[in-house]
């Protein structure tokens, strides 16, 4: 029964982790760019939630809808204002620019906030449903259920609307998609605006269940760096998949180890899908870990 | 020896003179913390500068050089000089196994990976307590000797670190004057047609890998030996590791002297701006951040290539002005 | 016989991209290889070059077996190609990109300097050795290939398409180069798509079709194959 409990839990947490690698793994697979500051959208989306909680009373779910459309913007901003000019430069520019952005959101919210973990608290923060003796979290229940239905409108968004495929079409063959009128500029910029959408969405999620604090980004962007490379870079279903195993990794050596080896164990992982399968454990696609930046 | 090589001999000498001439205990500290960030940045240039494999994880190095010298001291009284000698080992084995998976990756995914690895090691140490003391890092105590490696002057240290710098620049400049260093460039810039040419991809990449840690770990035992206490996030944090590369790229990865530029341009400015916002929490980093964003992308190739421009341009205009002269002819004049 | 390919193939997981191919190449020959787009004849120099593994057959380079070797091995054994999608050192000088070919033989900075230099006037580059690889026109870029390949000193010389897409006088400069080669002492077989210029300089030449071998002999007798005149005018007319 224990198992069975943690395996429940790995599996809800695990939706909130697929959630935010689904983001990253939209911007890694379409613009070509790793996203330091990833984790750091995260952290602007619950400090938000925060925001319309203190002052607008606002439940978290409810808020939700705006988070995801300031967050959606804040992604467009960051396409247009700070990686379409450096899309030509070297993969250290790239790198830089983003980590970059990340260290100052970071410090604009401990300059806005200081240190302090903030929380929310809402009526339904510890309810728990009991299903066959187990006891699930409702919050958690609630963004796993967010987190399925998000998945099958992405997956319906990016399989059936000429968007969609024009997104897919970018991210597999860049130069193919130009020449048959692909605006791939325009391409980045929705898929970056989604990705932060995404992650501001999984903020808004996380904020009944975690407290927010300034680096709170920097330890779940290396948890959503380990989910893309095991789901496959520019396979989405893949992040979702691998979202959900380290969440059962998560939990599961937290109970059979230790929690302070659950990072150690999740990132021998992530080395061991390196040494054997390259392109991630979900990926299809050959040859994907050598598109370079 | 050419014309050319004047300029930063000069400057060396002064440098070494440097702490006959003033002892001011702060100035000195900073200049030390120059040194030795000047020196990882130039160990991991070789890497990620010549070779292009930019690795965001030599704090593991780093990090595995202090604790490796530190905990044979601690534990069996080893002096630090000969365990300086163990940690290079230690760490050019774990640079060769560590490259062993990395090397399959290109691009992202090969920075992703040297994160993964840098991570792991710094969780073990957190929970391995028995070995590492964890969290609570190691502390060795003051009792100055040259045997212990802990000098009362700073002065020591200086030049210490200082003749690790040259020793450090005097290889990188053989690299990059050698087969070495332009095998290194031809694989950053395409590996499958580096290879069509003759070079044995994997062996220069592990080369580099093996040469560029053996570095870190020794700036590591000086750092152990300087500080007298580190913990995991103090050496092993991921911070680290964006500042030894970004060091090397504003000042010019790929370049011999571009990570010395660049240490000194970064190591001061952190002080100066956590000097200059002392009651805001945040601040110095906040514009720290914005800086650094203005300067990559104002200037993907570092700092040193545009000075030496300017340079070429005062000085040099005869030669520059109608054909533009190679780097090589520059340097067998 | 410098070069021996008996019948050899590569599939990509179910594609035959090329498919039982034997031919040979003497010393000092040129030996075009021709056919439509997508022939595998790429494929056909990246199983040559070591590029990539052959799912079967044999290669035999100056009698010794050299299937399946990595690329850098059969470059130090004296293979040298250029790349149909030029490969530039783009960042590092002209003259510098092409030292990294001469490092092959010379392990000193001023001998691969010098042999580098002259190979650059040769391929007439010399005047731009300083400019860096990115900053060349294409066709410069593809005499740079060129260059590349012939600093590493191979016997025998690859050229993918080092023609395409320059125009008619840059084609005519290039020419008597190839033919210099030879005289020098290299081996040469070139992929070209220009069949003016593989009927003039080719000894011999090989009509590959999906993958397979179709055709073999001289200029003469592969204009009037009629194997050769169906694959081009059923797939593609690029003969006019």
């Amino acid at each position: 029964m224990m198992i069975l409990q943690t395996l429940i839990s790995g599996i809800l947490l695990g939706g909130i982790y697929a959630l935010i690698s689904m983001g990253l793994n939209m911007i890694l697979g379409v613009v070509r760019i790793i996203n330091f500051a990833h984790g750091e959208f995260l952290m602007i989306a619950m400090y938000l939630s925060y925001i319309f909680y203190a002052w607008g009373g606002m439940d978290p779910y409810v808020s939700a809808i705006f988070i995801v459309i300031i967050l959606f913007v804040l992604g467009l901003i960051t396409q247009k204002g700070l990686i379409e000019p450096i899309l030509d430069k070297p993969a250290s520019t790239k790198i830089f620019a983003t980590l970059g952005l990340s260290i100052v959101l970071q410090n604009l919210a401990l300059m806005i906030f200081d240190a302090n973990y903030l929380s929310v608290t809402t009526p339904y923060q510890s309810s728990v449903v009991n299903l066959l003796g187990i006891a699930i979290s409702v919050p958690r229940l609630v963004s796993f259920g967010v987190v399925i239905a998000i998945v099958i409108l992405l997956y319906l968004f990016l399989q059936k609307t000429m968007v969609g495929r024009a997104i897919r079409a970018v991210s597999m063959q860049r130069q193919a998609a130009y020449l048959v009128g692909v605006n791939v500029k325009r391409i980045y910029l929705l898929a970056f605006g989604i990705g932060t959408a995404l992650v501001g969405l999984a903020g808004s999620m996380l904020m009944p269940i975690y407290s927010v604090y300034p680096t709170l980004g920097a330890s779940f962007v290396l948890i959503a760096f380990v989910v893309v490379v095991l789901g496959g870079m520019g396979n989405m279903f893949g992040a979702f998949y691998g979202g959900l195993m380290i969440g059962v990794i998560e939990s599961l050596a937290g109970v059979i180890f230790s929690p302070g080896l659950k990072e150690v164990i999740y990132f021998i992982i992530f080395i061991l899908v390196l040494l054997i399968k390259p392109t991630g454990i979900f990926s299809k696609g050959k040859g994907s870990e050598a598109v370079g930046l | 020896m050419s014309k050319k090589h004047i300029f930063p001999i000069l400057l060396a000498i002064c440098a070494a003179l440097y702490p006959v001439l003033s002892d001011d205990r702060y100035i000195m500290n900073i200049l030390i913390m120059i040194l030795l960030y000047a020196t990882i940045a130039s160990g991991w240039n070789i890497l990620g500068g010549y070779g292009g494999q930019l690795s965001l994880g030599h704090a593991l190095f780093f990090g595995l050089g202090a604790y490796t010298s530190t905990l044979l001291y601690l534990n069996f009284g080893l002096s630090p000089w000969v365990g300086m000698i163990i940690a290079v080992i230690v760490c050019i084995i774990a640079g060769m196994l560590i490259g062993i998976p990395t090397f399959k990756l290109r691009g992202p995914y090969f920075t992703l990976g040297t994160i993964a690895f840098a991570e792991v090691i710094r969780h073990v140490t957190l929970y391995w307590r028995d070995l590492t003391n964890g969290s609570m890092g190691l502390n060795i105590k003051y009792e100055p000797s040259f045997a212990a490696m802990i000098f009362k002057e700073y002065e020591y240290y200086y030049w210490l670190i200082l003749g690790l710098l040259v020793l450090t620049t005097l290889l990188v400049h053989w690299i990059d004057r050698n087969k070495m260093g332009y095998y290194l460039k031809a694989i950053r810039e395409d590996e499958d047609a580096a290879e069509t040419l003759g070079i044995n991809t994997s062996k220069y990449k592990m080369l580099a890998m093996m040469i560029s840690t053996g570095i870190t770990g020794l700036a590591g035992v000086f750092y152990a030996q300087f500080n007298l206490f580190f913990e995991p996030e103090s050496v092993f944090h991921m911070n680290i590791s964006t500042e030894i590369a970004l060091i090397a790229i504003i000042g010019g990865a790929g370049t011999v002297y571009g990570p010395i530029l660049g240490a000194f341009i970064i190591i001061p400015l952190n002080e100066i701006l956590r000097a200059s916002f002392p009651d805001i929490h945040g601040m110095n980093y906040f514009v720290y951040g914005i800086l650094l964003i203005v300067i990559v992308i104002l200037t993907p190739n570092g700092l040193l290539p545009i000075i030496t421009k300017w340079w070429d341009k005062i000085f040099r205009k005869k030669v520059s002005k109608t054909k533009g002269v190679t780097k090589y002819d520059l340097e067998s004049q | 016989m410098i070069l021996k390919v008996n019948n050899v193939s590569k599939h990509f997981q179910g594609v035959k991209a090329v498919n039982g191919t034997s031919f040979h190449v003497e010393e000092k020959e040129i030996v075009g290889v021709i056919g439509p787009n997508g022939a595998g004849k790429t494929t056909l120099f990246n199983l040559i070059s070591g590029s990539l593994p052959v799912t079967s057959g044999t290669i035999e380079f100056k009698g010794e077996t050299i299937t399946n070797q990595k690329a850098y091995i059969l470059c130090k054994k004296g293979i040298g190609r250029t790349y149909q999608v030029v490969k530039p050192f783009g960042t590092i000088s002209v003259l510098e990109n092409v030292m990294v070919g001469a490092f092959n033989k010379h392990n000193s900075r001023d001998q691969a300097a010098k042999i580098s230099k002259e190979i650059l006037k040769q391929v007439g580059l010399y005047e731009k050795r300083d400019q860096i690889g990115n900053s060349l026109t294409l066709a410069d870029k593809k005499r740079l290939e060129v260059a590349k390949a012939l600093a590493t000193q191979p016997a025998l010389l690859l050229l993918d398409e080092v023609m395409a897409g320059l125009n008619p006088s840059e084609v005519k400069e290039i020419l008597p180069l190839i033919l210099q080669l030879r005289d020098e002492g290299i081996t040469i077989v070139i992929i070209e798509h220009l069949m003016e210029v593989v009927m003039t300089i080719c000894d011999r030449i090989v009509v590959v079709h999906h993958g397979e071998k179709i055709a073999e002999g001289t200029p003469k007798e592969i204009a009037n194959h009629p194997e050769v005149i169906k694959a081009y005018l059923g797939d593609e007319v690029s003969y006019a």
